[in-house]
């Protein structure tokens, strides 16, 4: 919403307020400024009244004009046609400095003298007005050559554009800003009255009726005019160019002004659309079940009112008689009955969407001073009306319950005077409590609380002395709060064993998913609207993003590019898990000095150690995953606690092609089941232990877990510990390989004695040759 | 005796002063067989012998333990010395990652609210109409939800536009008084050089007795929060509008790039929009059954907080891991 300091004037007198004032003003009641600009003009930019034109001798396109510019009679020269019709025009004289540093200087154009520039409006710094250059008239003042133009206040203004909230319809014109201000700054609005000087020709019951049908839910004015010449003013281009409408047509851009200053809603209409068979002007507005209002002509819709209207029906310029129209209708109704039609919505929905001005005969009267002023009009007597009996919201408003919101003591006087300047009616039911009517133009307030915003942002929230809330005390760590804590325990892991944490976002390319062979959502859950093709869907497996991510490293030259990610993941019927995913790209390390440059490139084992670094002790199984980024050989589940919870693998060779990206590891596990789990502690052995290897000889395709699963399941108390130290494999062994294997041996009683060593250690050669036909090397 | 001390003084190394020791002070040492004489020595002269011996034991004694140190002390030196490496070669060896900014700034923003005896509540991202938008005071068809472009599902699901759906879930799930904030993961459906599809917010909401929570309160919290997070800023409070609370504001702190002068990134107005909050609207008491209740709520956007506190200049930077961003943060 734009505004100008002299537009408000004509509803408020801010004289005595400075811009600073209005600035601070608008951002304190909730009417946030966006920009605040001050039109400057040069003291040397002054009114001349154009003498005589005629035309360069040696240029098709430039005029010599003689100008009074006050001090006495200027030749100057001007590129722009349309001087040909002016007669008062904006001249800046020699000295004058323009916007972008541009100094009036003597000129000789094609041989010719001049002394000055007839001014366009862009190049004074005001919005583009049209076609060449400014031309004056009266609306802005009164004229005289040599009048400093910086002396107009509709010139040299201050334009604010404010940003609004959705629920304040009511300042979408002049009027309504100045309203809000009037009761923040405790100034009286100016009383606004015209009455047309002419006489009416004719009753418009003469030539015209209206007849409705169904219920209806707008407010209606019609009213007709024979119009013979329309003219447009300077203020109303420039204002209407500030505002930043584009309109030619002058009797439109007299609608479009009217309803920014005053909020109501217009439209013309050739009457032809109206007339009949007997040459009569019948207008039926009619009403359908989805609570829309047709404006029908003879045979076709001239207007859906708030919505739209027919092309045919809009009156131009040249047309001879016109009929005005100016309508409210709660936005509430009509943004659902929009919704449920679907209907094309043109320009003025926007206004009549948020709440217009219901004030009908105001947005008349104001057109009917423009017309009288600018046009060459005349009216028929009375008006087409339909007329809408509505309730307006009565809010029983208590001082002390104000008071408790806002967390201060308000007083009485206070709230009233707020609320009357705003345009609320007030009715006092006893002491301190009072029935409040919302004016209808406030659609957005229907309670107390919305009467305790009005007072809040008029009296202003920094003059609200904070106070701190006393609160019953209460433990409130819950789960949540504290898988919070223990997630941030894991990244610290993460980050200590070199990871960086990456955010993506929740969205997948379904292609791409589907590509790697990862679950997909059902078709018929699936987004509706999504933003980009490559983020269509929503992911199931964290790790696709994770590889973009490192391609996307790669070509800014990372050489080790070790990435994590805790976030939500979605499986076919969209349920909603929490992962914890890794990738390890490239070289294991920096280059430096301890590995001369030439840093070992990530492998199997050092990712393991680092996975385990973060989240524990895990024993690693041949991979049950099936999915396209999952190397066949080098893959595995990890589990811990018996619970399958993830795999790692180094990425698919076809993968890391098409990535175009290093060798790479990724791993994914379910958050879940990392959550830390209680703890019994057992007692430790007072008594020393011993460390024995043994290297057996067992068929290559026996996975070290199946050994491990052996001596597991073996009910030997002093055995403590056992773990795999070195593989070895050679020709010499065919398909066989050595295996050797450390246990660690202790007893809670005593130190245990050879014999009783070796006794265990039979006993476990013993079932190793049983069940995984082991021979001793 | 001379002699003897000389031995010690010139031993250049602890082998060859062990042999001096042996050879002096040893079982068939100088000094030994000079004690031994002591038999022969006739009776009267026997104390002024043993202590001229004792004497000279004790010099040499003395002289030998001075050797010993400086060679010992030598020794060690040169096995340091030996052992010297440029250890300015091994400071770039050490190694860390980093957590990111956007999550970093959002454990602070708990940890400040978890002190303040608030609970961490959640809800799911695929949300329904209701919670997101009807019981939240956003009708089908308020022009508020213009402001929020929604991502819908083909069943008429859709992804949470804010967290508030979690204030929601919250109260429908326990009784009051509630003291809760709400961090999580948003989506909206925008994308340019401000926007990205999904970003993080984090919500808050207090609810007790009808007359107990006041928009005075929420003032005392978000003015001491802000300046928790930012230092010493100035707050300012400005009426604004949201459906779900009435009376509402946006808050703005003074900017922390030109201290209020103006600059670029505050629009030359000396003020950076941080928070927006209010009392909560009667009708989402009323969709989650409460009655006779005030409360406040407050909601804010972490990117917002992360790239103001740590000046990073392009937010959809924040989603690409760009490991040369995240390593600032080591």
């Amino acid at each position: 919403m734009i505004i100008t300091r002299s537009w408000l004037n004509e509803f408020i007198d801010l004289s005595d307020v400075s811009d600073e004032k209005l600035y601070e003003t608008f951002n304190s009641i909730g009417l946030e400024v966006d920009s605040i600009k001050k039109i400057d003009i040069d003291d040397h930019v002054v009114v001349g009244k154009i003498l005589s034109v005629e035309k360069h001798p040696d240029a098709d396109k430039l005029n010599i004009c003689q100008i009074d510019v006050g001090s006495g009679s200027r030749q100057i020269v001007c590129g722009a046609a349309n001087v040909m019709d002016a007669k008062y025009v904006a001249v800046a004289t020699i000295g004058a400095v323009l916007p972008g540093n541009f100094e009036i200087k003597h000129a000789k154009l094609r041989g010719v003298e001049s002394e000055g520039m007839v001014c366009a409006s862009s190049e004074l710094g005001l919005p583009h007005t049209g076609k060449g250059i400014m031309i004056l008239d009266e609306s802005i003042g009164d004229l005289e050559a040599g009048q400093k133009l910086h002396t107009y206040p509709s010139i040299a203004d201050t334009i604010i554009e404010l940003e609004l909230t959705a629920n304040r319809g009511d300042c979408l014109c002049v009027y309504g800003v100045a309203r809000d201000l009037s009761s923040a700054l405790e100034l009286e609005m100016k009383p606004f009255e015209y009455k047309s000087k002419e006489k009416p020709k004719l009753g418009i019951a003469r030539v015209a009726e209206l007849h409705t049908k169904g219920k209806m839910t707008a407010d209606l004015t019609f009213k007709l005019f024979n119009m013979q010449d329309i003219t447009n003013s300077f203020l109303v281009q420039l204002r209407l160019a500030i505002v930043g409408v584009d309109i030619q047509d002058r009797l439109a851009s007299l609608l479009a002004y009217t309803t920014h200053s005053t909020g109501v809603i217009l439209r013309a209409y050739d009457t032809k659309i109206f007339r009949n068979e007997n040459d009569k002007i019948v207008v039926n507005p009619t009403a359908n079940d989805k609570g829309i209002i047709e404006i029908m002509g003879n045979k076709e819709v001239a207007s859906v009112v708030g919505v739209n209207q027919n092309e045919v029906s809009i009156a131009h310029d040249n047309c001879k008689e016109v009929l005005i129209e100016a309508s409210y209708i709660h936005p509430e109704t009509l943004v659902e009955a929009v919704a449920n039609t679907g209907l094309d919505t043109d320009d003025l929905y926007y206004k009549t969407s948020r709440g217009a001005n219901p004030d009908l005969s105001f947005g008349l009267k104001f057109l009917d001073l423009l017309m009288d002023t600018y046009t060459d009009i005349s009216h028929y007597d009375g008006a087409l009306d339909v007329s809408i009996a509505r309730e307006n919201t009565t809010v029983i408003v208590d001082i002390k319950e104000i008071s408790s919101i806002i967390g201060m003591h308000v007083d009485t006087s206070t709230v009233v005077n707020i609320l009357h300047k705003l345009g609320f009616e007030i009715n006092a039911m006893g002491d301190d409590v009072f029935a409040v009517v919302v004016p209808l133009y406030r659609h957005d307030i229907k309670h107390v609380q919305d009467i305790s915003e009005e007072i809040v942002r008029i009296i202003g929230i920094n003059n609200i002395q904070a106070k701190p809330l006393v609160f019953p005390e209460q433990p409130r760590l819950n789960n949540t709060t504290d898988r919070y804590r223990i997630k941030k325990e894991f990244k610290n892991r993460a980050t200590g064993a070199l990871f960086y944490e990456n955010v993506s976002y929740v969205f997948s390319d379904k292609v791409l998913l589907e590509k790697y062979g990862f679950p997909l959502i059902e078709e018929d859950l699936e987004l509706a609207n999504p933003i980009a093709e490559e983020l269509n869907t929503l992911r199931s497996t964290i790790l696709v993003n994770l590889l973009n991510a490192v391609k996307g490293n790669v070509s800014y030259s990372k050489k080790s590019i070790p990435l994590f990610e805790i976030g939500a993941v979605f499986g076919s019927k969209r349920e909603q898990s929490e992962v914890i995913s890794f990738v390890f790209s490239g070289q294991l390390d920096g280059a430096n000095v301890r590995n001369s440059g030439k840093p070992y490139s990530i492998n199997f084992a050092s990712f393991a150690q680092k996975i385990g670094a973060v989240i524990g002790n895990f024993e690693l199984r041949p991979c049950t995953y099936k999915n396209g980024l999952v190397h066949p050989y080098q893959s595995a589940d990890i589990i811990i606690d018996g619970q399958v919870c993830g795999f790692m693998s180094k990425l698919h060779p076809t993968v890391q092609e098409s990535f175009d990206i290093p060798v790479t590891y990724i791993a994914e596990l379910d958050f879940d089941v990392l959550m830390p789990k209680h703890i019994n502690a057992t007692p430790v052995s007072k008594f020393q232990g011993v460390y024995k290897d043994l290297s057996i000889v067992i068929d290559k395709t026996i996975n070290y877990y199946e050994v491990a699963t052996i001596l597991n399941s073996l009910d030997i108390e002093v055995l403590k510990d056992s773990y795999p130290v070195d593989i070895y494999e050679d020709e010499t062994l065919g398909d066989k390989k050595s295996l050797t294997i450390r246990f660690f041996l202790q007893s809670m009683e005593k130190t245990l004695e050879d014999f009783e060593i070796e006794d265990v250690m039979n006993q476990i050669i013993g079932i190793l040759e049983k069940q995984c036909k082991a021979q001793l090397r | 005796m001379k002699e003897l001390e000389e031995k010690i003084v010139l031993a250049d190394s602890l082998e060859t002063l062990e042999k001096v020791r042996v050879e002096l002070f040893g079982k068939k040492g100088v000094l030994a067989s000079e004690f031994a004489k002591m038999k022969d020595v006739p009776g009267p002269e026997k104390k002024a012998f043993a202590e001229g011996l004792n004497k000279n034991k004790a010099v040499l004694q003395a002289s030998f333990d001075v050797r010993y140190e400086a060679l010992k002390a030598e020794e060690i030196e040169r096995v340091l010395k030996s052992e010297a490496i440029d250890v300015s070669l091994y400071g770039t060896l050490a190694q860390k990652g980093a957590l990111h900014p956007v999550m970093e700034t959002m454990d602070k923003i708990i940890d400040y609210f978890v002190a303040l005896n608030f609970a961490v509540e959640t809800g799911p991202m695929v949300e329904d109409d209701f919670h997101n938008f009807e019981a939240l005071n956003l009708p089908k068809y308020h022009p508020a939800r213009d402001m929020q472009d929604t991502f819908y599902f083909k069943d008429g699901g859709l992804l949470r536009t804010h967290t508030s759906p979690v204030q929601i879930r919250t109260m429908l799930e326990t009784k009051p008084p509630i003291r809760m904030i709400a961090p999580g993961t948003v989506f909206r459906r925008d994308f340019d050089v401000t926007h990205t599809p999904m970003f993080h917010q984090v919500e808050g909401l207090v609810v007790d007795d009808k007359g107990t929570v006041s928009f005075a309160n929420l003032k005392s919290i978000l003015t001491d929060f802000l300046k928790y997070m930012f230092g010493d800023v100035e707050v300012r409070f400005r009426p604004s509008f949201f459906p779900f609370t009435e009376p509402s504001a946006e808050v703005d702190i003074s900017c922390i790039f030109c201290e209020g002068e103006g600059c670029r990134i505050c629009s030359h107005t000396g003020w950076l929009e941080v928070l927006g909050c209010g009392i909560v609207d009667p009708n989402v008491f009323k969709a989650v059954g409460y009655e006779d209740v005030s409360g406040y709520a407050f909601g804010l956007g972490v990117e917002r907080f992360a790239m103001l506190m740590h000046k990073i200049p392009d937010l959809r930077s924040l989603f690409e891991g760009d490991i040369r961003l995240l390593e600032q943060f080591r």
